[in-house]
């Protein structure tokens, strides 16, 4: 008995753990690149994508894992897909709600989480084979993972670009802000030689 | 045909076995939305009168902007892209007294549309100034069009052709364009120039201006 118990607590804390670093959808999957890459100039609206994914990855994995023995092998993609956009749309109007001035800098990255690739890569992998508990603790570990990783990149990117940090100033005053770190071009860079560096760590690892 | 009404049966069946989750999951979500969007949408709808309104009033400060809405005036243009669109117009009052108009106008940007608040007098002689409501142009170069420095420039121009110039000085009816981002500040005006144009026009023809020349 508590060697059971002891097994499934550990398939918890691997699932969980597996999407904070071993299985991170941006650095080792190289998944959900467009929202990695649109919406790192600043924190703030790295944070609020990183949040709205969460909870569409939560709602799907759970929507998704409750209803996995009734789907329909050719029907499961269109099913997913139901259940994503309606999640999106929710977090979309309640941006555009609570918080306009977020809404209004994300633009069309909120609804376009619909076709981010970690939130269908994990309703096909994980929601749609797994009980309820393994798929919520698996949305929110590759949710949290997503979300860190989107912050690590926009805090250098807005670093750079301003000097700021959450719109604080933290850069001393002789500090030239780069402003190409806050358009694509900055993306790009800071994205490639953070994949490096997480390749030259993880190397000869797996 | 007893045969055929057989196969139609089952061929429903089979429709309903296969699909039946499919058509009760949209029915949930549907609700689900339409629950979500009638809770939202006077908040959604109220933050967008909102923001129409504290950048009104930074054009035309201490005014009350009534919308023509209200009093049954529909104000319709033809856009940049050709088509007819709704636009809203705002009477700027104070008191009994018009301190003059605003209204949005959108348009092609370098990166995507440029929507814009317009404000002018109440003669449309003379615009009052101008400010972004929504833009996603390039960060350092096209966003300074949300700026103060370029949008001062416009303050008090007459509300005729603008003209965009590189270099000199913003003299009579001449914008200095933002250095490294041309193509924006010619969107801007662009924009400007069309929407005071077909607004006048469509508000001369609906009696509510002269129809004095500027």
């Amino acid at each position: 008995m508590t060697k059971n118990s002891d097994t499934t607590a550990s398939i918890y804390k691997e699932t969980l753990l597996a999407g904070l670093w071993r299985e991170n959808p941006v650095f080792r999957l190289l998944l959900g690149m467009c929202p990695t890459l649109a919406v790192t100039a600043a924190v703030k609206p790295a944070l609020t994508m990183g949040l709205s994914v969460i909870f569409v990855l939560v709602c799907s994995n759970i929507v998704v894992s409750l209803m996995r023995n009734l789907l329909k092998p050719h029907l499961r993609i269109l099913m997913f897909t139901l259940t994503i956009s309606t999640f999106v749309t929710i977090a979309d109007l309640f941006l555009r709600a609570f918080q306009p001035v977020m809404s209004e800098t994300l633009g069309p990255y909120v609804p376009l989480i619909i076709v981010n690739c970690i939130i269908i890569c994990r309703a096909e992998a994980c929601a749609s084979k797994n009980n309820l508990v393994v798929s919520i603790i698996d949305a929110i570990g590759m949710g949290v993972g997503f979300t860190l990783t989107l912050c690590v990149l926009a805090g250098i990117r807005e670093l750079l670009s301003t000097g700021m940090i959450f719109e604080a100033k933290v850069m001393p005053d002789w500090f030239v802000p780069w402003a190409a770190m806050s358009m694509p071009v900055g993306a790009f860079i800071t994205l490639g030689l953070l994949l490096g560096l997480v390749n030259r760590l993880t190397k000869g690892k797996s | 045909m007893y045969r055929r009404e057989v196969k139609a049966v089952s061929k429903i069946k089979y429709f309903v076995q296969q699909s039946w989750l499919l058509i009760l999951s949209s029915f949930c979500f549907g609700l689900l939305l339409a629950i979500a969007n009638a809770a939202w949408s006077p908040r959604i709808e109220q933050n967008r009168i909102n923001k129409l309104n504290a950048l009104a009033d930074r054009l035309i400060p201490g005014a009350d902007f009534v919308p023509l809405e209200k009093s049954g005036v529909v104000i319709e243009v033809i856009s940049l892209k050709g088509d007819r669109k709704k636009i809203d117009v705002y009477k700027a009052m104070s008191g009994e007294q018009c301190l003059g108009w605003s209204f949005n106008a959108v348009g092609p940007g370098f990166q995507d549309k440029i929507e814009l608040i317009i404000a002018v007098d109440k003669d449309f002689k003379t615009i009052a100034g101008f400010d972004v409501l929504a833009s996603n142009e390039s960060p350092g170069t096209g966003a300074k069009i949300k700026e103060k420095d370029f949008q001062k420039q416009f303050k008090g121009k007459p509300a005729a052709k603008l003209e965009l110039i590189k270099s000199g000085q913003a003299k009579d009816n001449k914008i200095l364009a933002i250095s490294g981002a041309t193509i924006s500040s010619e969107f801007v005006v662009e924009i400007i120039n069309h929407y005071i144009k077909v607004v006048r026009q469509e508000m001369q023809k609906k009696g509510l201006l002269g129809n004095d020349k500027e």
